[in-house]
């Protein structure tokens, strides 16, 4: 029995050194693109800052990566997560999208922010300075209204 | 023994790590291209879409030229979420993924086309969404889909008896429309909460 257990053990180390040679595709780039949203809008630098620390990282192509991204399979999850994040809004393609496409995303920023569902609770656990105060929130959601209605 | 495993364990590691390598390369590729097409493009859903046209009445090649399969799949939709019923919502929106890549577009006039493809795009989006949602956000969607649906009504025209109607308390109090056949209110965004919410607001036909 023990024997077994010691077995067993082993391949699960020998497995977990194995999945480290499964390389990803790091989201990292640093083109300034004409069609970021920070070149589409005229955004106050204090929002910008927001949006770029709680938001940038899942919703851009460039991921400001923790240092245990290179540990298996935190990588595999993280690289899954932020291909799904950048398909349902990437802000350095915003003005790529259709006029309609734009004020969609613009209305579901705000609705998601206020609600709290982003950015999301597994992030900011980690990443405390991401975390949004009730203040920011308001900011951010009057300043996309105010662009929502011209 | 021990000789055994650890070949064993060098068989594993040379067969996990050869597996990878080879099947890495393609992941993911796709992933920056998704929304290049913004502008009045056709997307890739439409082919998911198409492949599942043989479960529907619309015969292959043979394309619908009014909106009535979209207004149907819609109105489904609005009544599975009036019902409370998360369930027929989703089939509901996906019924109408296959009815817009049913719908004739070749129809439309030249100056109809990018704006029919950028509420297509935007319909299409917010269909997905509430095929795999949960009732609540199912709902939020519904505030932009009804908004497509409505703009593709005017922009295309319908020859069937619409009611437009709008809840005040609707999407967070800022109010939302729906559209519906039938003369009474059934409020698909407060369900059995509050049914009766809202009023005509326009009427079609």
């Amino acid at each position: 029995m023990k024997r077994s257990l010691k077995i067993i053990t082993f391949f699960l180390l020998i497995a977990l050194v194995g999945i480290q040679f499964i390389p990803t595709k790091r989201n990292q780039s640093n083109e300034v693109l004409t069609s970021d949203f920070m070149q589409v809008y005229q955004v106050p630098k204090k929002i910008e800052k927001m949006l770029k620390t709680s938001c940038y990282d899942c919703h851009s192509n460039n991921t400001d990566y923790p240092w245990y991204n290179k540990i298996q399979p935190i990588s595999y999850f993280l690289e899954q997560h932020i291909s799904e994040g950048k398909e349902e809004l990437n802000f350095n393609e915003f003005g790529l999208y259709s006029k309609r496409r734009r004020r969609n995303k613009l209305r579901a920023i705000t609705s998601q922010i206020k609600k709290g569902m982003m950015p999301l609770e597994t992030y900011t656990i980690i990443h405390n300075e991401a975390k949004l105060s009730e203040k920011e929130k308001i900011v951010i959601e009057e300043w996309i209204d105010n662009i929502l209605i011209k | 023994m021990k000789k055994q495993i650890l070949t064993l364990g060098a068989a594993i590691l040379f067969t996990l790590g050869s597996a990878t390598f080879i099947g890495c390369g393609s992941d993911n590729h796709h992933d920056g291209d998704h929304h290049e097409h913004a502008e009045g493009e056709e997307h890739d859903h439409s082919v998911v879409s198409e492949e599942k046209q043989d479960n529907t009445v619309i015969h292959s090649g043979e394309k619908v030229k009014d909106l009535s399969m979209i207004i149907e799949a819609y109105l489904q939709l609005k009544n599975g979420l009036a019902d409370d019923d998360e369930k027929k919502a989703a089939v509901a929106a996906e019924k109408m993924l296959v009815a817009f890549s049913g719908f004739d577009k070749s129809s439309l006039d030249e100056s109809k086309l990018s704006e029919y493809s950028e509420i297509e795009e935007s319909a299409i989006e917010n269909a997905e969404h509430i095929a795999k949602s949960e009732i609540y956000h199912q709902r939020e969607h519904l505030v932009i889909l009804s908004e497509d649906i409505n703009d593709l009504i005017s922009l295309v025209g319908t020859s069937q008896k619409l009611y437009i109607d709008f809840c005040p308390m609707a999407n967070d109090n800022k109010g939302a429309i729906w559209i519906s056949d039938v003369e009474k209110i059934s409020n698909p965004y407060m369900g059995a909460k509050m049914p009766k919410c809202g009023k005509i607001q326009e009427e079609i036909n």
